[in-house]
């Protein structure tokens, strides 16, 4: 990219989680210990080799049906997720509705693979009835970029539409794709993140790869999920949705928007070897180039989101890469151990919390890592939180496939602001 | 199955899906006009007929001369009426 490519900032930020409906309520939330993950006796899931969790979103009412029936109609809740984060995003950036629907703006949202809540329903429909009984727009509910086209027509956003679908790193990799269209020159304006659902049927995909966790007997079900930890035991799958304003950083600065971040470097690649495990050499190289074409070194970076989830390889193969880029200097935490895994929303859902410690210069910690494990050991792992200032940060995602992504991210200083 | 009961359900299936007020289900409401319908919902009206009545209406040609609320239920009492061995009472 050459040197005079626009800047990239982010001028709003919006959340729907297992914690809250704003950011400021999330941050609160995870600073106060609190967490979603609980027992789900509602999900069946035949073959499971213990008691299922999950952090799943409370939804008010009144936030649903704030979005128009027919908007609603083609929307599962991966993209009512998405769409009222938008919204929240929206209105702290203070954009218009004209400048929104001009072909400026475009919007960039991933989810795992849509919303697999719609698409069991569709096929349990289609195999049960066939056509009588399939809603006209179930279709629509299901698809891949269900998330992104139904956020456009919300808000009438008529530029470009895309809709990264790569598990666990696809709210990342949006975030990173809006990053490239803004530096290209091909929009103003996006909005982007990712959105996702918990499911039986995705819960199954971990639990058939015994990456999921169980309570022990005994042990509250909060208490389950231990990122890094040495009695780590899987993951719990959460939802919810993370979406933020990117804009080109003279377009913001020309119509007095605020600036909650600049978006200084992006990277992603794949691994090409394993579809299931974690790769250190892969995330390692995707953490360094990141950090390359943020012009920074591992040095200058204040704090680290994890992506860790509480897998006993997935965690030790990033923390492998963490110690090999960074040292023992740079703080690191997960909030995986409170929100379960977001999957698809996850990158986004988390930065949006990364951006809320900026502003109350306090970064949180890891919850429920008691002892770290020695293959976790030799980094700096936040087990409180810590009061200090956060200006340059990291963001990492891994995903299934084999696929990482790494954004890195500065918070300007009050009077950069 | 009595008009009476017809009304009754076509109005509930009105409520549930397309959220509209009962009070505003009068027989002379136009679907689209008065109603707000469009022709996704008429899809979607399908399909709460078949889940309600058990009945499958999608190569229905009667169904589809539907306009107004009335209309709807003439056209399943007159269903019901021809074929009772078909339509049921789901609810």
């Amino acid at each position: 990219m050459a040197c005079d490519s626009p800047r990239v900032v982010i001028t709003g930020c919006g959340v729907v989680s297992a914690l809250g409906m704003t950011r400021g309520e999330l941050f609160q939330r995870l600073l106060a210990g609190q967490s979603a993950v609980r027992a789900m006796p509602e999900w069946e899931l035949r073959g499971a080799t213990g008691e299922l969790l999950a952090a799943p979103v409370e939804l008010p009412r009144e936030r649903l049906l704030s979005l128009d029936r027919k908007l609603r109609r083609s929307m599962a809740p991966v993209a009512v997720f998405a769409a009222l984060a938008a919204g929240e995003a929206i209105a702290e950036s203070g954009l218009a509705p004209e400048e929104l629907s001009s072909g400026e703006a475009g919007c960039a949202i991933g989810s795992t693979l849509g919303s697999p809540g719609a698409i069991y329903e569709t096929m349990t429909l289609f195999s049960q009835n066939g056509l009588e009984s399939l809603p006209a727009q179930q279709f629509f509910k299901s698809v891949s970029h269900t998330a992104a086209f139904n956020v456009a027509n919300v808000y009438g956003m008529q530029g470009v539409l895309l809709a990264p679908c790569s598990a666990c790193a696809s709210g990342l990799q949006a975030i990173g794709v809006a990053y490239d269209e803004i530096r290209l020159g091909r929009q103003k304006v996006m909005l982007a993140g990712g959105a996702d659902e918990a499911t039986p049927a995705v819960a199954g995909t971990f639990e058939q790869l015994f990456a999921l966790a169980h309570p022990r007997a005994g042990q509250p079900p909060e208490t389950t999920i231990r990122p890094f930890d040495a009695r780590r035991c899987g993951l719990a799958c959460g939802e919810g949705a993370g979406i933020f304003v990117l804009e080109e950083r003279e377009h913001a600065l020309h119509r007095g928007a605020p600036v909650l971040a600049e978006i200084r470097g992006y990277a992603t690649n794949a691994s090409g070897r394993q579809a299931s495990q974690s790769d250190t050499e892969a995330i390692e190289r995707c953490l360094r180039s990141g950090l390359h074409e943020a012009a920074l070194q591992p040095a200058d970076i204040h704090y680290i989101n994890a992506h860790a989830t509480g897998t006993r390889q997935g965690d030790a193969a990033e923390a492998a890469a963490l110690r090999n880029v960074f040292g023992s200097q740079v703080p690191v935490s997960s909030l995986k151990a409170q929100l379960g895994h977001t999957m698809g929303a996850s990158g986004a859902i988390e930065m949006a919390v990364v951006l809320e410690m900026a502003r109350q210069g306090v970064l949180l910690p890891t919850a429920n890592l008691a002892a770290p494990d020695e293959d976790c050991a030799g980094l700096d792992h936040l087990r409180k939180p810590r009061r200090t200032s956060l200006r340059y940060f990291v963001k990492d995602c891994f995903a299934l496939g084999g696929v990482n992504a790494v954004l890195v991210g500065e918070v300007p200083l009050p009077t950069e602001a | 199955m009595t008009r009476e009961e017809i009304i009754r359900q076509v109005n509930a299936a009105f409520v549930d899906q397309f959220e509209i007020a009962a009070g505003q289900l009068t027989e002379e409401k136009k679907l689209f006009d008065d109603l707000g319908l469009d022709s996704l919902d008429i899809v979607d009206l399908l399909v709460a007929l078949h889940k309600t009545f058990g009945i499958a209406l999608r190569n229905n040609e009667e169904v589809r001369k539907v306009r107004t609320l009335g209309e709807v239920y003439d056209f399943l009492e007159k269903y019901a009426r021809e074929h009772p061995e078909e339509i049921r009472s789901v609810k």
